[in-house]
């Protein structure tokens, strides 16, 4: 079980904010924290692992206490069993791909793991590569290997996504599927990719100024109640083109674009980059085989 | 989207799949939907629901008597039309409430159909979509 | 022509640039990430020397250590220290003198680095030294270096703080710049010439191969 009572008083550009959280959630599970940028995801992150002290809070994993301001109790970060992937990767420029990863060994650790990672993360070539001279979906396999040589309880991936292309994204989340399971790790994922949390998350907690105002299954919290219609898409508008009282949107679920006509309705105008959910009912849809 | 508030009153089940029958402002509809009360929490009589059907789905029917398969049916009278070059958008106006429906510019025209004009609303049981 | 205050001049060079090397490394590291309210008035002091008359603060020195006064008369007493007129004192006083050179380029470059880069390291297990060392020093080597050199150059070319403090004593406080400037009033130039002529040549390599490591031009060759 990781619980997890953070409040700390913020300033954001817009004001001060209070982040106030208070979640519980099992060990293993896949937790995604998904809210606009400034609702303290990263600041919660920062907090779990140490490197910056809330005002008040307490963390508890698997039954070890990380911190307890009322104790003035405070875990520091070297002591925690935590892996961080930053948002800007965070690989240092003067070591090779091999080094970062052999940095990342406790005192006396056996180096067998930086094998077993390089071929789990299939990074062999690279082994001598700096890391400015990689890309960034190399980088972040990096990262992400750095993160678990010491064996971490709770992974942190703050956004490790957002800056790839599309087939870089799908293959790195299948790499942050297998090593969450390989590990059995609890996975703690920042993401505003809803496709992105229905498939790796169990569990979601939409974070909004500083508050978790929903939290779930992803799938529920995404279409808020239950919708008898069994052929069920959720994707991003890519194009709206209105005609006469209808309009033809174009949505781009996973990597295909499909086309749906809307009776337009003055009260939820749809725009490119919302998320949407598409439902049909298991009747209508035609089958055919291919190929 | 056509969203009308409706009452459940019975339904049958027949493997996984379920023919639910509603109470719509007083009209009868019959939903039919891949769900069980055991697979879904909200199929328990009398609890209300929201009946979900789309704009295209409805078709418009004028006059009292005709033989159609179509059971669920709501009466009213046309408070607007937009007709583009294809098609025309229909607001009718019932007891359960205000409904889309998207026809062709065409049928209206052959309906002769107009602002005030009493017609019927009529949607396939396999076109609704329930939610709790 | 006499080459003892060349190699004065060098030998005090050294001796200093290593001296605020391990002063500065620390001094800028807390002035970079410290939050304390004497933080601006630290930095103020470390940047005098720049706008200050280099002969106000030989002036003071002079003062603060002469044996007629209290501390250079308890350092006379009690160890044996003279600051006045020997070359510890020139030590002392260019070190403080060519303080900002050395502190301003590695605070920039401290400055320069993400801060991703030391949470990282410290998530994984590894102290502030290590992280220091290991991680922050070598990804500041550019800062590192222009540091050296202008601690290093400057301390050549300084004339105002070490003529108050130091004088003009052969083999002990009479460096190259004293020299020029004595053998102009002297009247012989050629020697003044000569002088001048080996720091311009000295500085000039410095500084350009300075800009040539930092400029990227010396990578290609390398490996």
């Amino acid at each position: 079980m990781i619980e997890l009572s953070v409040h700390k008083k913020l300033r954001a550009p817009s004001g001060e904010m209070q982040l106030s959280v208070d979640i519980n959630f099992p060990k293993r599970s896949f937790v995604c924290i998904y809210g606009k940028s400034g609702s303290g995801k990263t600041t919660l992150f920062k907090i779990i692992s140490g490197i910056m002290q809330p005002d008040r809070g307490q963390i508890v994993v698997n039954g070890k206490t990380w911190l307890k301001t009322d104790d003035k109790f405070h875990l520091k970060p070297q002591k925690r069993k935590v892996g961080f992937v930053f948002q800007d990767y965070a690989l240092f420029p003067n070591m090779t791909v091999l080094e970062n990863l052999e940095y990342g060994l406790e005192k006396g650790q056996s180096k067998s793991i930086i094998d077993e990672l390089i071929g789990l993360m299939e990074l062999g070539v690279l082994a001598d590569r700096k890391p400015d001279t990689i890309s960034g979906g190399q980088k972040q396999r990096v990262a992400l290997a750095r993160a678990l040589v010491q064996k971490p309880e709770i992974l942190l991936l703050d956004e490790p996504l957002s800056a790839l292309d599309h087939e870089m994204r799908i293959k790195l989340q299948e790499y942050i599927l297998k090593v969450h399971q390989q590990y059995e790790l609890t996975t703690l994922l920042i993401s505003h990719d809803v496709s992105e949390i229905l498939k790796m998350a169990d569990t979601l907690y939409h974070l909004d100024d500083g508050k978790i105002i929903r939290q779930g299954k992803p799938v529920e919290v995404f279409t808020r109640k239950e919708i008898s219609g069994k052929l069920q898409l959720t994707g991003e508008v890519v194009a709206v083109e209105p005609q006469d009282f209808m309009c033809l949107i174009t949505v781009l679920i996973g990597n295909e674009l499909a086309k749906v006509v809307v009776v337009r309705n003055e009260k939820e105008l749809l725009k490119p980059g919302d998320k949407v959910l598409i439902a049909s009912k298991a009747f209508n849809p035609v089958v055919k085989k291919i190929g | 989207m056509n969203s009308l508030k409706g009452i459940i009153t019975n339904i049958t089940v027949n493997g996984s799949l379920s023919l639910v029958h509603l109470d719509v402002s007083g009209a009868v509809f019959s939903v039919i939907v891949i769900d069980t009360p055991k697979t879904a929490s909200y199929l328990s009589t009398g609890n209300q629901v929201s009946v979900i059907f789309k704009e295209t789905e409805v078709v418009i029917g004028t006059g009292k008597e005709f033989n159609v398969s179509l059971q669920n049916r709501l009466e009213g009278k046309i408070s607007e039309i937009q007709s583009g070059e294809l098609l025309s958008k229909i607001i009718l106006d019932t007891n359960a409430g205000k409904i889309v429906s998207v026809i062709t510019t065409r049928a209206v025209k052959n309906l002769g159909l107009k602002r005030g004009t009493e017609a019927v609303a009529l949607i396939k049981t396999n076109e609704i979509m329930l939610t709790a | 022509m006499d080459w003892s205050p060349l190699i004065l001049t060098f030998e005090l060079a050294v001796i200093v640039t290593a001296l605020l090397l391990i002063i500065s490394v620390p001094l800028a590291y807390w002035l970079n990430e410290s939050k304390s309210r004497t933080k601006p008035i630290i930095e103020t002091l470390v940047s005098m020397p720049l706008v200050l008359p280099p002969t106000v603060l030989g002036f003071y020195l002079l003062v603060v250590f002469s044996p007629s006064n209290f501390l250079g008369h308890w350092l006379q007493e009690w160890f044996n220290i003279k600051l006045v007129f020997s070359f510890g004192g020139l030590v002392l006083a260019s070190v403080i003198y060519s303080l900002p050179f050395m502190v301003h380029p590695i605070q920039s470059g401290f400055a320069k680095l993400p801060d991703s880069l030391k949470d990282a390291s410290y998530v994984l297990g590894k102290s502030k030294a290590q992280t220091l060392f290991r991680v922050l020093l070598p990804n500041i080597r550019p800062s590192l270096l222009t540091g050296i050199v202008l601690a290093f150059a400057h301390t050549i070319g300084e004339f105002g703080v070490v003529l108050m403090i130091g004088g003009n004593i052969p083999d002990k406080t009479r460096v190259a710049s004293i020299a020029i400037f004595d053998e102009v009033e002297s009247l012989h130039y050629s020697v003044a010439n000569a002088y001048s002529m080996v720091l311009f040549a000295i500085t000039f390599v410095i500084l350009l191969t300075v800009y040539l490591i930092n400029g990227g031009y010396l990578q290609k060759f390398r490996t």
